[in-house]
């Protein structure tokens, strides 16, 4: 009798931390959640998004007709229901020079001369300018141009035709053109305007003219 | 008079034959190999944006282009001021400036005469040489998967070679039985029997209090050590490695291409999210590499998909749908994280959070993202006080060199969870 209640015990305990161990996350198993109405953010998740209505139902905390389960995080009001969404038309962002946006589209020919005539970097070449203009040059442009700016960098071995900036058509550049190609894009280089502020573009402006002189 | 005046004409007109023939081998294409050389340096730093030798890039292949273009006259005109030959109405000039979308080339001015004859040196040069075999691209990316499987056939071996020992066990078991039945049939002196009938059988050692003791042990210090580590990842999705909607591997792009994380990740020096890229990101470069190393166009033409892009003719379409990525690393709605708080003020790497990103092909969460995870940073990390003068004062004034994250409030409760 005293042994058949030790192994039952021991079954017990044994399967208990065979389940305990299914709750480890790997692969697809994001793992047994303590308090998943933590987890779960009643409020818009910009980063995640579950459609399923009735996802988490079990959690609901208080029992209602229509509501939908805890987990669902889903905006009814957007297309696909994303929560997040792009900026609207025609609004202006924020920030702290008070910048107006930059409106010079990428149109052929013209924008290049429209800009070189009127438009002057902002920003002095002091070295704390230099020095952030660097950094973003080596976040946004290094992988292409290459640390040097001789259109070396390691995608350029797979996407053909980088600009070797120490080129004389680059080097004879203005900075207002330089801006332009970074917002716009010119031949086959995509447009970064999205990706970088202006004022960080005027950065990089500003240091790609000085490893020119390089 | 009359002699002399056509004897004169004569030579003159020799002069101008000869002149105009060193004029015409002026613009014969030098084939000396510092011409080619100094040309290919040339085209190097001009030309190669927009042009290759065999390939149609931005403008044309610039091979054979000597026999193609009315005269050397003309591709010198037009590559110091194509405008003005296409302005001029010439017909080959605008022919080209349509069948490239009325791209304008850039004019390159400064490049000289014998600049622009040393690259056609090089071109011609380039477009003689055959066409080598294709050099192996780097045939490594399947290596990687190497670790995992020879992990998998260590278990396999090792797993056979217990069952075949235990099979050795129960043969000799057996073997140790019959023997003991042969050797019970025949008579024995005192002493061989006292040796072949031992007072401690198999059952009777099974049965002992201390047997049991220790196997109830160590089978309760077992289970007692799975369940406590059972216990503990409730709540922790360290490991989690989704599969995601589109096979996109960091390991190439952030390690063999070297792309820095905040290119795509450009939220991470400004907000609290590192944010996931949009597409019209990938686009950058994928709107002419169509095909990926590791999975071909299968996983590339997922990103056409959600930018609507025809990749046949480099079209938008205007259709647009989201990708849905699954969220890896989630904080519950208790903790507040900043990324840019750890990553602009704190110079902290990706890395010392995420892992070695730049080696996954399928990223995992790396960390525990526990609370006594964050804790034992802030309590062993210093603050980045480099240029920045409000951390100088504050070190000036404590009286310290150095400053771990806990002493400006690292630990404080509501700094986290409010």
């Amino acid at each position: 009798m005293q042994t058949m209640r030790t192994v039952k015990t021991l079954i017990f305990s044994a399967s208990a931390a065979v389940m305990l161990a299914g709750c480890t996350a790997g692969g697809n198993n994001p793992g047994r959640e303590y308090a998943p109405n933590m987890y779960h953010s009643v409020a818009y998740e910009p980063m995640s998004q579950i459609t399923d209505p009735d996802a988490g139902a079990w959690a609901n905390s208080l029992e209602h007709g229509d509501r939908t389960g805890e987990y669902y995080n889903s905006n009814n009001y957007n297309p696909y229901k994303m929560n997040m969404r792009t900026p609207p038309a025609h609004t202006v962002k924020r920030n702290a020079q008070g910048w107006l946006p930059y409106r010079i589209a990428r149109v052929p020919k013209d924008s290049i001369d429209i800009v070189v005539g009127n438009l002057k970097n902002p920003l002095d070449s002091s070295a704390a300018v230099l020095a952030a203009g660097k950094a973003l040059y080596v976040s946004y442009c290094q992988h292409c141009h290459g640390a040097k700016g001789e259109g070396d960098g390691k995608v350029a071995d797979k996407y053909a035709g980088v600009a070797n900036l120490q080129g004389d058509t680059y080097r004879a550049m203005s900075e207002a053109h330089i801006f332009q190609v970074i917002t716009n894009g010119a031949g086959l280089m995509q447009p970064h305007g999205s990706q970088i502020s202006p004022e960080d573009r005027w950065k990089i402006t500003k240091y790609v003219k000085a490893l020119q002189k390089k | 008079m009359k002699y002399r005046y056509s004897r004169h004409l004569f030579v003159t007109s020799l002069f101008v034959f000869l002149f105009s023939c060193q004029f015409v081998f002026a613009q014969d294409i030098p084939t000396e190999p510092a011409a080619i050389s100094a040309g290919e340096a040339l085209f190097k730093a001009n030309c190669k944006s927009c042009h290759r030798v065999k390939e149609k890039l931005v403008g044309p292949a610039l091979a054979g282009i000597e026999g193609r273009a009315p005269s050397i006259q003309w591709i010198k005109d037009w590559i110091r001021n194509s405008s003005k030959v296409v302005a001029s109405g010439d017909e080959y000039g605008n022919k080209i400036y349509n069948e490239y979308g009325k791209s304008q080339m850039t004019a390159f001015t400064s490049l000289k005469d014998d600049d622009i004859m040393n690259i056609l040196a090089y071109v011609k040069d380039e477009a003689n040489k055959k066409a080598e075999a294709p050099v192996a691209g780097p045939t490594t990316a399947s290596a990687g998967s190497g670790d995992g499987v020879s992990s998998t056939y260590l278990d396999i071996i090792l797993a056979g070679m217990i069952i075949i020992l235990v099979l050795l066990l129960v043969i000799l078991g057996l073997i140790v039985n019959a023997l003991k039945k042969y050797l019970s049939q025949k008579e024995l002196s005192e002493e061989d029997k006292e040796e072949v009938v031992s007072p401690y059988s198999l059952g009777s050692v099974v049965r002992s209090p201390g047997f049991i003791f220790i196997v109830v042990f160590l089978v309760a210090a077992l289970g007692f050590k799975t369940l406590i580590d059972g216990l503990l990842t409730i709540g922790v999705q360290q490991g989690y490695q989704p599969k995601q909607p589109i096979a996109f591997s960091h390991k190439i792009h952030a390690g063999q291409f070297e792309i820095d994380c905040k290119y795509c990740h450009t939220g991470v020096m400004k907000g609290k999210q590192a944010s996931i890229p949009s597409p019209n990101i990938c686009m950058n470069c994928h709107v002419s590499i169509k095909s990926g190393t590791n999975t071909g166009e299968g996983e590339i033409a997922k990103i056409y998909k959600a930018v609507g892009f025809d990749p046949a003719t480099s079209q938008y379409s205007g259709k647009t749908a989201p990708i849905e990525w699954v969220r890896i690393h989630n904080l519950p709605d208790l903790a507040y994280f900043n990324h840019s708080q750890h990553v602009n003020v704190g110079g902290i790497e990706c890395q010392t959070c995420h892992g070695p990103i730049q080696e996954m092909d399928v990223v995992k969460q790396y960390s525990l993202l526990t609370m006594g995870w964050c804790i034992s940073c802030h309590r062993t990390t210093d603050v980045s006080a480099k240029g920045n003068a409000y951390y100088d004062k504050l070190l000036e004034v404590h009286d310290k060199k150095t400053m771990k994250v806990e002493d400006i409030g690292g630990l404080e409760c509501s700094k986290c969870h409010y």
